[in-house]
């Protein structure tokens, strides 16, 4: 394998893992961003997305159907759980928030054992992006290329929703200041379900994502949720594009280090936010000094 | 108004790991007071691990519901005390520490990692109790890191890869790269593999270790792909081996590398499907292994599990319980000091075929499977079919060892 086929092979696989990355770290960041929350279910509706989209491959037999209805169930759970629990909470202090979105995580853990069962499912990849095409003669899967082009997709998408709707208006103008809002005649509750809502989603369609990858399994949450905290605490917390930066970075770091010092796989991304933290608190793109 | 609650980052971190290290918590049996024998289980039954745990569970419990119908163990009912340790080594000892303390447990088995085990067999003598494994892998527990007190009925890493190796010494490959999992087992089998493949004359590659719970196998196929072996061994388990057959078939790397592994579980079969289809493995345990005894074993596993077959580890812990059984009967006492000898020089006739605990290192000495990923009517996923098998003598290491003299 000449160097520079390595090098491009590896650089659009690092992107693949990066969009993977950025759909959990998006959703963290935004709810953080607006509602103050830290949802330490987030891993856990990655891992719910997994399940229900292997069930939705099962019931209508198409990948793409569940690619849609997964991140839909799972936003729809994320939004009834702002609208019954969470919303009696905001007057409580932070530690309240930890507690029940920790509880929320082992309900659901628990739940999906009891539902699906302890071991891993398979969720295989569409017919269509099974194959492999050749970068620089050697192979690479197409489902990888799809994984990386669905990630640049979805970042464009969220970023035109949050400069051009008005929805994005005023997500950007709660997580600044929601009292203004609300004195304005906005019903900044429902920005809050809504935005919590599209969290679970996202992270939802990672989990969807990364099951042709990785099976549908347990072992999916405890990874994703450190996973997607390390994002958002490296590209500042509640910033979108700081979430991007974190994930293309990790992805990078982590699959090219991991290639030329194996030993070292665990460490490079908690190296990468040691390093930030270090040089700046905050995040890379955050407020917090 | 309502007021927005701050957060610190530093309490998030802090909550992160909290929420990272905090064990999820059950018991299966609420330890009562005499009467039973009690049995205690730390289990992964969460964690990258998890589904190797909750196959141990599955095999102790319809063992013990079996026997306790049977009335138990020296007329005692069996009580499996469960607990997740979610794969952490110091986890698993505090459990098993506070199984002595409170519910006076004497006898051990289940403890689902090596490492953990590892950790857990100094203690023994200080607890005065039995721990037999039914799925440890590393050849270390029954050699340099060996105690009295501890017992393993199952193959173990050494004995698994032998087995490969006694195949590949038949086959045409002769270039091999190893792929292992970064612990204890993973480096033990992977060590076993290559001085195996370099006394056998074929050419070793070189080898990677990827840690518990890698999500992205790209890297270590590119290494693969790169050594120009003709066949790859591997040592994985769980959810790394899912994810790695997921995404070695989706970079075709079948099409020119043969993967042979130590073992693979009937529940990644099904987890993967075809990606594992013509993988030549080691079986510690397959339901199609052809004894009377086992007929019997997959007949009642199949009636109690909806038509279900038996996996790896639900057969290796099954014959774990047997040779407990034996064991205590022949001893007439649970007590370590009894139990010991009785075990010692024991012989069981199970669904494996015979199991001889031999005394120098307490390692059963057992036959040698190797079985081949195929289709077969009836099951929607590829299942093992067992395409050799080899003698015990020649799969078990010599006494305390972990490689092999021939």
């Amino acid at each position: 394998m000449g160097t520079l086929a390595f090098l491009l092979n590896q650089s659009v696989n690092a992107l693949s893992q990066a969009a993977l990355l950025f759909f959990l770290g998006v959703g963290l960041t935004l709810i953080f961003g607006i509602m103050r929350i830290v949802n330490f279910a987030h891993g856990t509706l990655f891992m719910l997305g997994a399940f229900v989209s292997y069930t939705a491959v099962r019931l209508t037999g198409s990948f793409w159907a569940a690619l849609v209805l997964s991140p839909l169930i799972v936003g729809l759970i994320g939004t009834a759980f702002e609208l019954v629990i969470l919303r009696r909470l905001y007057k409580r202090d932070a530690h309240a928030f930890l507690m029940v979105t920790f509880g929320l995580a082992l309900v659901v853990g628990e739940a999906v054992r009891l539902i699906w069962g302890s071991d891993a499912l398979q969720v295989p990849a569409p017919t269509a992006l099974s194959g492999v095409i050749f970068l620089l003669d050697e192979p690479f899967p197409v489902y990888r290329l799809f994984l990386a082009v669905s990630g640049i997709v979805v970042a464009i998408a969220i970023w035109q929703l949050l400069e051009r709707t008005r929805l994005g208006l005023l997500i950007r103008a709660t997580s600044q200041n929601a009292e203004m809002v609300h004195a304005l005649g906005v019903d900044v509750t429902l920005v809050r379900s809504g935005v919590f809502g599209i969290g679970c989603g996202l992270a939802a369609l990672g989990g969807v994502l990364a099951a042709p990858l990785v099976t549908a399994s347990h072992g999916m949450a405890a990874t994703a949720v450190i996973d997607a905290f390390v994002i958002v605490i490296i590209g500042g917390m509640g910033s979108f594009l700081g979430s991007l930066i974190g994930a293309v970075l990790v992805a990078f770091v982590q699959v090219f280090g991991n290639y030329y010092f194996p030993d070292l796989a665990l460490a490079f991304m908690y190296l990468i936010m040691l390093v930030v933290l270090v040089v700046r608190p905050g995040g890379l793109l955050g407020k917090e000094a | 108004m309502t007021s927005k609650p701050r957060i610190s980052r530093r309490a998030v971190v802090a909550g992160a790991g909290a929420a990272v290290t905090s064990p999820f918590v059950w018991t299966s049996a609420q330890a009562q007071a005499g009467g039973t024998i009690k049995l205690g289980m730390p289990l992964a039954l969460t964690g990258p691990l998890g589904s190797v745990g909750q196959q141990q569970k599955r095999g102790a419990e319809l063992y013990a519901k079996v026997q306790n119908e049977k009335g138990g163990w020296l007329g005692k009912k069996i009580e499996l005390l469960i607990e997740d340790t979610a794969g952490n080594p110091a986890t698993c000892v505090r459990k098993a520490q506070e199984m002595v303390e409170r519910h006076d447990c004497r006898l051990f088995t289940g403890i689902t990692l090596s490492s953990e085990a590892l950790a857990v067999v100094p203690k023994l003598a200080e607890w005065n109790a039995i721990f037999i494994s039914s799925d440890n892998g590393d050849g270390r527990l029954t050699a340099e890191s060996f105690v009295p007190n501890f017992f393993r009925a199952n193959t173990s890493g050494p004995m698994g890869t032998r087995a490969v190796s006694l195949y590949i010494k038949q086959a045409n490959y002769k270039k091999f790269f190893a792929l292992g999992l970064d612990y204890a087992w993973g480096h033990n089998s992977v060590q076993v593999f290559e001085s195996e493949v370099k006394r056998a004359g074929k050419e070793f590659e070189g080898k990677v270790f990827a840690p518990t719970g890698t999500k992205d196998y790209s890297t270590y196929i590119a290494k693969i792909r790169q050594s120009g072996c003709d066949a790859v061994f591997l040592v994985l388990a769980g959810d790394d081996n899912n994810a790695f057959l997921a995404q070695a078939a989706q970079y075709k790397l079948g099409d020119k590398v043969a993967l042979l592994a130590e073992q693979l579980e009937l529940s990644a079969m099904k987890a993967v499907g075809d990606a594992c289809l013509g993988m030549i493995v080691s079986a510690r345990y397959a339901f199609s292994i052809d004894t009377p005894k086992n007929k019997e074993f997959v007949e009642l596993w199949k009636k109690e599990h909806n038509g279900l077959v038996p996996d790896q580890f639900e057969g290796e812990q099954w014959q774990c319980q047997r040779v407990f059984e034996a064991g205590i009967a022949k001893a007439g006492s649970i007590e370590a000091d009894k139990l010991r000898p009785a075990l010692e020089d024991l012989t069981i006739d199970d669904i494996k075929g015979k199991v001889h605990i031999r005394k120098c290192d307490h390692q059963g000495v057992q036959q040698g499977f190797i079985i081949k990923a195929s289709r077969r009517e009836g099951f929607s996923h590829p299942v093992p079919e067992v395409i050799a098998t080899f003698p015990a003598d020649k799969v078990t290491p010599p006494c305390n060892k972990m490689t092999y003299d021939d």
